[in-house]
């Protein structure tokens, strides 16, 4: 009897071990949401920031990983924002193929003629940042290309919860300097400074501006 | 502090006041002190010492322990050297009897042959008794005869009997002529009796060869049966070596088995693609290691069939046939798997290529130009490591073999000094230890010497060598 039950422990504890030891693939994932500003001056930049992405971010992505790509414009909290998404096979040429048509769709988006009046970045940073916790992801990554100058329309409120940006690695790229910043780089650093505030308040695991696209390799490699 | 001061005014009479009161105090209770101090030096140095103790006991058992298991394993070699030694002497011995039969029969003949010939040789033809004087008889008589008739006879008689006598000669010339020939054909026969008898000199030179090998094994037995210092000494030496060599060898199978596991690892995700993971291994990565896995294990399987390495007793004892089997099905299964790890390379090389392409294709440039970087050689290259790196990975079995024999001696061996090391310390602190609180004890002593001083003075000078012993104690 006693033989028995000591066997069953050691069945069940044999189960349990191999159950604990394989684990799901998402910790070691990798989701990115690359926001791009469509409004005002920033609009002209749009074929800049497709190229940035696509030479810097896309070729970084390993089989599992996701990209979502939202636009910012007047009202960005909105499904319509968000211009395309891929999750990469685990296949590496099933995932090959995924980025040749993720690149193509975002060529077709930087030859388009989106543009906005108002820049909502709280709402597209927000939206951004439910489809990163969608992905369950171990490693979350938001590429914000703006000159990070929100102008809200009437009436829009954006209030950012205290765990909104939780785990998540924010970074602000080419950020292009308006007329007022050149006046006063005060404005600029304020204003950047602001943005670093609020996000890290909000759960951000970091926050980091790159001025360099040649840095992104190096900087996924060192938040993954 | 300031609370603790009976004269807040005056601390300097506060604290001399403590120190009296403290050294009145510890007058009285010094013998208490005296024993608190003992039973902590005891409490803390004697347990070391014990926990010294332990630890050198257990280095000596595990020393002996290894000795033993040396000096058995040095007895299991030679016996087996022995063993094959004999069993060299017997093939030997068995493939020269075997030849012996016919030898014997070729020397037999030769020698039946030459006594047939030496007999012949003896067969002797008779001489012409006499005829020599006769004819001479018969010569002088002719001339001295008178009759006519008696000459004529004597005449035709000397005739004849030279005749007779040429034909005698003859005869013998002819009779001589043969034996000679004979002897002569005798040449041939000797030397093949020689050549027999060297023939038989080798075998013989061959088996007093494996003798006197059995000797030095036997020497080399008895030598390590008496468990002389020397021979452990030497059997450690020779088992410290093979750790090492064998070591140094696994590592560099292990860089290859590491080669080898990132050669398949990323085209294995194109076959096994899974979005789980095992102890943090995609399970891609995991069916790459299980191959390499598999490339070595069944390479301890081959050459446990061969013979070469002895880690299974159940394939040893098994019937020539069924190793055969075994050895069969496990170059098969080599020759499956380097097939599979060779089109995995060429996968792996292809797979490269396409992100290479796609690198270059999203980051603006034309295709074309990532064509130019694919290369043929490179191809060829990885497929062939990969059909090459399993037959490598195979061979770590006879090192891992010896690695397993020897460590187990260079453990017990790097257990025994790290005790032994630990036992010098724990002594060396429990010294320290019984220094430090017989210096507490003296200071103590120093203390209340002003109270012990005025006690002796009261009570003779006999007391103040109690209350010196009872500080020494």
């Amino acid at each position: 009897m006693m033989n028995k039950i000591s066997k069953n422990l050691v069945l069940a504890v044999s189960v349990t071990a191999a159950v604990a030891a394989c684990s799901d693939n998402k910790y070691y994932e990798t989701s990115y949401c690359a926001l791009v500003d469509v409004s005002g001056t920033y609009a002209s930049e749009k074929a800049t920031v497709v190229n940035t992405i696509k030479a810097g971010i896309v070729p970084e992505m390993i089989p599992g990983d996701s990209l979502f790509f939202v636009m910012i414009d007047s009202n960005s909290y909105s499904e319509d924002n968000l211009v395309t998404k891929m999750t990469l096979d685990y296949r590496p040429t099933k995932a090959n193929s995924q980025k040749l048509a993720v690149a193509a769709k975002l060529e077709d988006f930087g030859r388009g003629k989106a543009r906005s009046r108002m820049t909502d970045i709280s709402g597209a940073l927000m939206l951004c940042s439910d489809y990163l916790k969608s992905t369950q992801s171990g490693t979350q990554v938001m590429f914000v290309f703006s000159d990070m100058n929100e102008e809200l329309p009437k009436g829009v409120v954006r209030k950012f919860a205290g765990d909104e940006f939780a785990g998540i690695d924010i970074v602000a790229m080419n950020i292009i300097k308006l007329k007022k910043d050149s006046s006063n780089p005060e404005v600029y650093r304020t204003r950047l400074h602001d943005w670093e505030e609020r996000t890290l308040n909000s759960g951000a695991r970091s926050w980091k501006t790159l001025v360099d696209a040649t840095k992104i390799p190096e900087y996924i490699n060192e938040v993954k | 502090m300031n609370n603790l001061y009976f004269l807040p005014e005056m601390p300097g009479v506060s604290i001399a006041v403590w120190i009296v009161a403290s050294m009145i105090f510890l007058f009285f209770a010094r013998e208490s002190v005296h024993k608190m101090i003992q039973a902590f030096s005891e409490a803390t140095a004697g347990g070391l010492r014990k926990l010294a103790a332990w630890m050198k006991q257990t280095a000596e058992a595990m020393r002996e322990k290894d000795r033993k298991v040396l000096l058995e394993s040095g007895v299991a070699k030679i016996q087996g050297e022995i063993l094959q030694e004999f069993s060299k002497i017997d093939m030997a011995n068995t493939k020269a009897l075997s030849g012996y039969p016919k030898l014997q029969l070729k020397l037999d003949d030769n020698l039946s042959q030459i006594e047939r010939d030496y007999s012949e040789c003896g067969q002797v033809s008779p001489e012409a008794p006499g005829w020599s004087e006769v004819i001479e008889a018969i010569g002088k008589a002719q001339g001295s005869a008178s009759d006519r008739i008696i000459e004529n006879m004597l005449s035709e008689m000397h005739k004849s009997a030279v005749d007779g006598e040429k034909k005698a000669l003859s005869e013998f010339r002819e009779t001589t002529a043969k034996r000679h020939k004979i002897l002569s054909s005798m040449a041939p026969i000797w030397k093949r009796v020689e050549k027999i008898g060297k023939e038989i000199n080798s075998q013989v030179e061959k088996v007093m060869e494996n003798s006197r090998n059995i000797e030095t094994y036997m020497t080399r037995y008895e030598k390590i049966s008496a468990a002389e210092p020397e021979s452990i000494d030497m059997l450690s030496s020779k088992v410290t070596k093979l750790f090492i060599i064998s070591l140094i060898v696994i590592s560099v199978g292990l860089v290859g088995a590491f080669i080898n596991f990132n050669l398949i690892a990323l085209p294995m995700s194109e076959l096994v693609p899974a979005g789980v993971r095992v102890a943090g291994m995609a399970v891609s990565e995991v069916s790459a290691l299980v191959i390499v896995a598999l490339e070595l294990v069944l390479g301890i399987f081959m050459f446990e069939a061969i013979g070469v390495t002895h880690t299974f007793p159940q394939i040893s004892n098994m019937t020539r046939g069924k190793r055969k089997i075994i050895l069969f099905g496990c170059l098969l299964g080599l020759l499956f798997l380097s097939t599979v790890e060779a089109s995995l390379a060429v996968l792996r090389e292809n797979l490269a290529e396409a992100k290479t392409a796609l690198d270059i294709s999203l980051a603006g440039s034309s295709t074309a130009s990532a064509e130019n970087v694919n290369s043929q050689i490179t191809l060829i290259g990885q497929a062939l490591l990969g059909f090459v790196l399993p037959w490598i990975l195979a061979v770590i079995a006879i090192p891992l073999e010896m690695f397993i024999e020897a460590s187990q001696h260079a453990f017990a061996r790097f257990y025994t000094i790290l005790i032994s090391l630990l036992c010098h310390l724990a002594n060396a602190i429990a010294y320290l230890v019984d220094g430090l609180f017989n210096i507490l004890m003296h200071v103590f002593d120093i203390y209340i010497i002003i109270p012990t001083q005025i006690a002796n003075l009261f009570n003779g000078n006999g007391r103040s060598a109690d209350v010196s012993q009872g500080g020494q104690a």
